[in-house]
């Protein structure tokens, strides 16, 4: 069904006005995993907007590259590179060949992620290893490799952790991500009192549904078209606001601020009511993400 | 953050000068009356002493100034909005739950949940609710205000955070 007309929605300002001067992030060097597409590629783009050199980093080193291309139409320094997340030894490498290129990583962006449909008894091992230490694995070690660097330069740097709006509801039918993503928001906290006295910053976004080329359901027009009715906000989220709030947590207009977690979600994960249509297990509904 | 909030107006309760001043710098301009565009109630609570010493007095002070008194400015502020034909937020800014005595972990507790209630009841009436429950009283805290009452926050709603980890 669609949105009633009488509702109001709020739209954010359009990408060409940005929340912050475009030399916001002038002498930054970001690194951004998971960046070639969808919401990493988001972060990077709002941090590239505002004058970063900007970093992607992916397992394919052909979708990192076409997130950069993207990346250079504003006009910075941009480079492509892959990497497994899970692997500390790639990661030490992809830090190193960041910082020959564009210099000393200063802020990080934790965007790398897996996800996908499915019943608990049916994950596989694999699959609940990737998921899990995709996130879970590669945010702590990105995030150390990180911290590491800037405490022994005595330099204090930002992070920002892609997490999900669903981590403190759970997800039938995503237990892999529910738990990988909740991980990532309570290691936010550890990681921000950790490297206080360092000077670095750790936060999180839990994102909602923002609908984007690579996402489960894709972002055609008449896929998400149904999907607007259903979140509260009255609408799935606008790509460019969850980067921009992405990028202004790492920005020296919130220095201060760490430790936090941020629900971006519409809010989609505060729907409830106490007369509910039936609860149909995820197991016998005609999609495993959907509600009936 | 020179024009978040331009042409918005701000009707503010509290003197958190953190967030008055980043709401000026970023356009906004305080009223006295309603309707306006942007509500912001922030006043941080008084520390208590032990809640066996406390006097029911003095805990329902504390309770009107930490929720009843955000929740009826918020409620008219809201059906202001929807009488006039506009959108609005409403953030609170407080002390965080644990910080101030039982009372204040009472208020805290309920404004948390109040403002996740609201977020979702209003939300087709275009208003946003949010809260900051924070130690901090810094510039951090003026430009999370300043963001999250200004369009740029148009996903945000319903959302309780701090600023410095200790504000969990």
């Amino acid at each position: 069904m669609p949105v009633p007309s009488h509702h109001r929605i709020i739209e954010p300002p359009t990408l060409d006005h940005p929340p912050f001067p475009p030399n916001l992030f002038a002498g930054e060097v970001v690194l951004v995993s998971g960046g070639g597409s969808g919401m990493g590629l988001a972060m990077a783009n709002a941090f590239a907007q505002a004058g970063a050199s900007v970093a992607v980093m992916g397992r394919s080193l052909e979708r990192a590259e076409d997130g950069a291309a993207q990346l250079r139409t504003w006009g910075g320094r941009v480079q492509a590179l892959s990497c497994d997340v899970r692997d500390s030894a790639v990661i030490a490498a992809a830090f190193d060949a960041v910082e020959d290129e564009l210099g000393p990583v200063s802020i990080l962006a934790n965007n790398a992620g897996a996800n996908f449909p499915v019943l608990a008894e049916n994950i596989s091992v694999n699959a609940w290893n990737a998921v899990t230490r995709i996130a879970i694995d590669g945010t702590f070690l990105c995030s150390s490799e990180f911290a590491r660097r800037r405490i022994a330069a005595g330099l204090g740097g930002a992070i920002v952790n892609n997490s999900a709006q669903y981590i403190w509801t759970g997800f039938p039918g995503d237990a892999h991500s529910a738990a990988a993503k909740t991980a990532q928001a309570t290691m936010t906290r550890a990681l921000a009192r950790d490297w206080s006295p360092h000077g670095i910053r750790v936060n999180a976004v839990a994102a909602g549904f923002f609908p984007h080329a690579s996402s489960t359901s894709g972002d055609a027009a008449q896929t998400i078209a149904p999907l607007q009715n259903m979140i509260p906000a009255g609408r799935t989220g606008r790509i460019r606001e969850f980067g921009w709030i992405s990028a202004l947590l790492c920005s020296r207009l919130c220095g201060g601020m760490s430790g936090q977690v941020v629900m971006i979600d519409g809010g989609e994960s505060l729907r409830r009511s106490l007369m509910n249509p039936d609860f149909i297990p995820p197991r016998e509904r005609g999609s495993v993400w959907g509600w009936q | 953050m020179t024009d978040w909030l331009a042409g918005k107006t701000v009707r503010m309760f509290g003197d958190a000068s953190a967030v008055a001043s980043a709401v000026a710098a970023a356009g906004g301009s305080f009223v006295d009356d309603l309707p306006a565009d942007i509500l912001i109630h922030a006043v941080a609570a008084t520390e208590l002493p032990p809640a066996h010493l406390i006097d029911a007095a003095t805990w329902r002070a504390a309770l009107v100034a930490g929720l009843d008194d955000r929740f009826f400015q918020a409620s008219a502020f809201a059906k202001a909005c929807r009488e006039s034909g506009r959108g609005g937020a409403v953030l609170f800014v407080g002390t965080p739950e644990q910080d101030a005595g039982s009372a204040q972990a009472a208020a805290a507790g309920a404004l948390g949940n109040l403002t996740k209630t609201l977020g979702v009841e209003w939300a087709r009436d275009g208003i946003r609710t949010n809260t900051i429950l924070t130690r901090d009283t810094g510039p951090a805290l003026g430009t999370l205000a300043a963001y999250l009452v200004s369009d740029y926050a148009a996903y945000v709603t319903g959302a309780v955070m701090g600023v410095i980890p200790s504000d969990g």
